[in-house]
This record gives C-alpha cells, structure tokens and sequence, in this order.
C-alpha cells in the first residue's frame, strides 16, 4: 500500500517537473540568441521602444473597454442563471478564444474594413492602419479572459450577502460596488491582468487589423522575418518582463497574493 | 391591552410546483415575538422571504403599519432578517458590519445608539476584528446587531442559533428575548426546536404543508387541555413551567408556580418570572411524601397515560394547578406502583434538572 502510494507521488512528481522545465527551458535560452552587452543598445532601437509604448497605451484602453463592458456582463451571466438562450449567450462569449486570431481578425476587417458600411457610415475615422484597429482587434480577443474571470469571480460571491445588503436599504447598485464587487475583486482583476496581457501579446488579429504602426508583438514578427532571432529578442525581453510585472501587479493587488508573495518570500530567507 | 398592529399578511399564497403556501392570514402587533414553529419543509423561510421582498407573492398582500408593501423593492422595507448563516460580509469588519445599513449621516447621528445596543449585547471588545476569527454565537451577535441598528419595523428570524452548539444556543436565547424587548421591536422567529417556543415566544403559530395550522398565545396553547395528534407531537417532548422568583442566594433559586415552591441552579431576579424546561425523563413518581434530596416535590394529578408501543415505556400526564407536565417511566414502574388515571401522586425533579430558558422582569 504504501510503496504503491510512494509510487504514484514519484510519477505525479516527474510529470510536473517535465511540465515546468518545459515552461520555464526557453526563457533561460532567449538571452543567449544576443550578446548582452549589445541587448541594451538594441533595447533602446527606437522602432522596439515605440512597438512597446504602442503595446501598452493600446492594451490599457483595450482592457479599459473591456472592464466597462464585460464586468457588467459578466455580473449579469453569474446572477441570471437560467435565462433563455443562455447556451448560446456563452457560445458567442468564447468564440473569440476559440477561433484562431487571424480568422477573428477577418471578421473583424468585415465590420471595420475599409469598404464596411461601418467605415463608410464613419469616413473621417480610421477603423484599420492605425491605432483604433488595434485596440479593436485586441479588445476582441481579450474579451473572453475579461468575461470568464470576472464571471467565475461573480459566481464565487455568496448571493446570500447581496440578499442581506438589499434588506438592509442598500440598492442593486450599492450592493453591487459594496459588496458584489469588492468580494468579487481578486477575480476581476484576475481577469483584467490577463486580458491586458493578452492584449498585448496579440498578434494574428492585429496584424490582420493594423500591421502599421506596430505593435510589440508585430515588431518581434518583423525582426525575427528580417534579422533573425537575435534581432527579435531586445523585443521578446521586454515582452517578458513586462508580464513578469503583470504578475507582480496580480500579487500586490489582491490579498491572497500578498500573503502568497510573502509566504515565498519568507520561505527564501 | 391596546396592541398596535404592525404586521398583517392578507391571503398570502405563494405556488411553486409541487407546493403551495398559503392563503395565510397572520397578524403581528407591536412587541409581539411570534415564534413561527413547523416542520422541514413547511414553508416557514418563504413566509419570512415574502415579507422581506426576496420573494414575490402570487396572491395577497403584506400590510405593515397598515400601509401595503406587497410590491414595494427590499430595500425600502426597512425590516431585519437574520438568517441560519449569519452572513456577515468578510471584506468589512466587525463595527464596519455593524453599521453598514446605516448611512454616514445615520452613523455620526446614531453613534450613541449603536454604542449602546454593541455593549447590550456584549461585542464592544469585538468591533475592530475581523470577522473571520469569530465564534458561531459572536456572529449572529454581530449579524443581530446590524439589523438592529437599522430601527427595523419588524425583525424577521430564521433559526438563527440553528447552527450553535447546545450551550451557546441557550445562553444566546435568554440574551435575545431581552434584547428584543429591550428594542421593542417586533419579531418572527421561524424554527423547529420546541424550546425556542418556550424560550422566545409570545405568540406562536404553527405552519403545516403550507397552511397555519393553529395560532394562539403561548399560555392558551400550553393550556389546552385537548391537544390536537399535531399539537401534542410538536409540544411535548419537555415540559414548561414557569413561575415567579421569591429567592436566589448562592446558585440556588427557589420559584413559586401556583401553591408550589421549586428551586433550580444558577441565580435569578427576585420579583423576575422565570420559565423552566424539564424533560420528561428527570421527572420521576411516588405515591406517597417521601424524604429525598431533590428539592422539587410537586403533587399532581394523573389525567392520562399514554404507553408507547414495544419500548416498556409510558408517558404519565399530569396537571400541576394550570400546568401540564409529563413524567415518562417504564410500564413495569406503573404497574408497580398502581398508577391509574385521576390518582394524586407526587412528581419529583432535582434542581440540577430544569434548564431556564426565559427570564423576565416585569
């Protein structure tokens, strides 16, 4: 019995080692595709710098958007549990992950290509080659990890403590930013980190949508077609440092992941 | 007496499938804690739902202090509602628990008050925790005190010590009766534990398959001499007795019910009326005065005998002057002792045997 209980440990053991050297492995590797005394220089290539501040402006608003509009959906997925057609309701919330970003990037380019009624109906805007495409196609394909984050976190939330809050004169809009959405904030921003990071790791959509001005992850397309690899990493770096902070800001954020942060912490000294 | 209406349900029904509640016509006046007693299943959390506005009926209306609430939002009820969990929102703390149904102005004008009712009901050193260090009995304190602060019109309870151990629940009730009428307000007390009836209750109502099944005074219900098969299955299993305290030295209180002195532990008001559990198994015969060390020797008179089936045991019920009690003993003692119905024969508890599940002062 307890060699066989021994043996199962053993092999749950191995396969998560494998799992995690298989994640970690390529980040270790990525920093000797460049001599490090030139990464600096090259990390300060003003098309890298300008891919990244691109990234990040257009994945906050994105993300932005998506907390105005996917919390409240997501609020309204987790509270109507048995309303007709909510099937496909959550058919058409995954879609966007489901489909692979180029396919979403030319539905996209239906709705807001050049010759859409939507752009002829709106000519003084330009929906594609400029940054509103790109917040388009990465508001799109972030929406998923919004909505299902933020709709798990809704779920989580006793009712019961939204019952009692109403009972106690509070309103369904005070009881939902007194109590829905402060016990639901580790999810929501849970939700919001990865959406924002995925957002800005969005390629094949934006791509589709805006390949000029380019985005972070469009720049390490284009260096890696002309140059190589060498020549992608200063953009791949600062891509993974960038969700290196994005973890971080997670942590610091919420509670628990303070408390795991410290355990950690406390654990390495 | 001049009670003041504050509650009334007018052919409250509520259909779901497979049941319906109702039509229930109940009254609560002013004061009032109605103990609204029923089996699982009996529809005892809607009736409290549909007054609270967490459910809507499909028929009748709620009028409290005569104006009609049946369609208005929960939250402009003002009703308190305590349920089985206590519910207390983990982000906040104790005190920011406690006022939460309060507005910033409420709280700066109220602050006496809540002040007041935290130390009354024993959580002052409680009110910068968090919650999830408390006990079962701090939680519901807490979770009373934040419907309480609120001037609730009435208060609705549902099992609310449900979940407490043995101990604390009885220490919990006496505590909540007191503050309830200290408060003055209102109260429904939903449970299926026949000594919250007796430790809680002015009135009490009993709920069936969804109907009302009998509402009285507790006093007329205890003195009903012919029990309906549901009535005598609900109450029953202890007996109630309540008295006046005329002495209480050193963990020793002597009551007087009718010409009977009793003594129970722990100490008690002189002047307070107290109310006893004694269950049926502590209370045992004899036919004639005996010496003996426990302290409570009533004489009584057999009005029935009820054996119960296969188990060599018998219920003997008695009358002590307005009180019925029952003594439960085995056949072969009554066939020992020849007990027979309308026989006077004297019933003996020690005082360690009642529990005191009522005290008030008059």
């Amino acid at each position: 019995m307890g060699i066989k209980h021994q043996g199962f440990n053993v092999i749950i053991l191995i396969l998560s080692g494998i799992a995690v050297a298989y994640i970690a492995y390529p980040l270790t590797t990525i920093l000797t595709f460049v001599e490090p005394s030139k990464l600096l220089d090259s990390l300060t290539r003003p098309q890298v710098l300008n891919a990244f501040v691109l990234s990040l402006i257009s994945a906050t608003i994105s993300t932005l958007f998506l907390s105005l509009f996917g919390i409240p959906l997501a609020y309204f997925l987790a509270r109507h549990i048995n309303f007709p057609g909510k099937f496909i309701f959550r058919l058409i919330i995954i879609i966007p992950l489901v489909l692979p970003p180029l396919a979403s990037g030319a539905l996209l380019l239906g709705v807001f290509g050049p010759y859409s009624p939507l752009s002829k109906a709106f000519p003084s805007v330009e929906f594609t080659q400029s940054i509103v495409g790109v917040i388009i196609a990465q508001t799109y394909v972030a929406s998923p990890f919004m909505i299902l984050a933020s709709q798990a976190a809704f779920e989580s939330v006793d009712e019961s403590y939204e019952k009692i809050a109403r009972v106690l004169g509070k309103t369904r809009l005070e009881t939902f930013f007194k109590i829905s959405l402060p016990l639901a904030k580790t999810g929501i921003i849970l939700g919001v980190i990865m959406s924002w990071v995925r957002a800005v790791g969005e390629l094949g959509a934006t791509m589709m949508m805006t390949y000029n001005p380019h985005t972070i992850s469009i720049q390490i397309f284009e260096d890696n077609a002309i140059g190589g690899l060498s020549q992608a990493v200063p953009a791949i770096v600062l891509v993974i440092l960038l969700s290196i902070i994005a973890i971080i800001v997670f942590y610091i954020t919420t509670k628990k992941g303070r408390h795991d942060m410290l355990k950690f912490l406390g654990s390495e000294q | 007496m001049n009670n003041k209406l504050v509650l009334e349900l007018v052919n409250l029904t509520k259909k779901f499938i497979g049941f319906t509640l109702g039509p229930l016509n109940l009254k609560v006046d002013d004061n009032e804690i109605l103990v609204l007693i029923g089996p699982t299943g009996s529809g005892k959390t809607t009736v409290l739902n549909l007054i609270a506005g967490l459910l809507k009926p499909d028929e009748g209306s709620i009028f409290i202090d005569e104006l009609d609430m049946t369609n208005l939002p929960v939250e402009t009820r003002n009703i308190g509602y305590t349920f089985q969990n206590p519910g207390l929102f983990p982000h906040l703390n104790v005190y920011e628990n406690i006022v939460f149904g309060l507005t910033k102005k409420g709280r700066k004008d109220n602050h006496l008050q809540v002040t007041r009712l935290i130390n009354d009901l024993g959580i002052s050193r409680l009110t910068n925790r968090r919650i999830q260090g408390l006990s079962g009995g701090e939680m519901q304190k807490v979770s009373l005190a934040r419907m309480l602060v609120t001037k609730p019109k009435i208060m609705l309870m549902d099992e609310p010590l449900a979940h407490l151990d043995t101990s604390t629940r009885r220490r919990l009730r006496l505590e909540l009766r007191r503050v309830l009428q200290s408060q003055s307000i209102p109260t429904i007390y939903v449970t299926h534990f026949e000594d919250d009836v007796y430790a809680l209750s002015d009135s009490v109502s009993i709920l069936q398959n969804g109907m009302i099944e009998n509402k009285g005074k507790l006093e007329s219900i205890l003195a009903n001499s012919n029990p309906s098969p549901f009535l005598s299955n609900i109450f029953g299993e202890v007996n109630y007795l309540e008295g006046n305290v005329v002495h209480s030295k050193e963990e020793i209180t002597t009551f007087k019910i009718g010409s009977h002195l009793l003594q129970t532990l722990g100490d008690y008001s002189v002047g307070s009326k107290v109310g006893i559990l004694v269950r049926p198994e502590d209370i045992i015969l004899s036919k004639e005065v005996v010496k003996t060390s426990a302290r409570n020797v009533l004489k009584a008179k057999v009005t029935s005998i009820t054996k119960h089936s296969k188990s060599g045991i018998a219920d003997i019920h008695l009358t002590i002057d307005k009180f019925r009690i029952t003594s439960r003993i085995t056949e072969e003692s009554i066939r020992d002792l020849g007990i027979k119905e309308d026989d006077c024969i004297f019933a003996i508890f020690k005082a360690s045997s009642p529990q005191v599940v009522r005290e008030e002062y008059s």
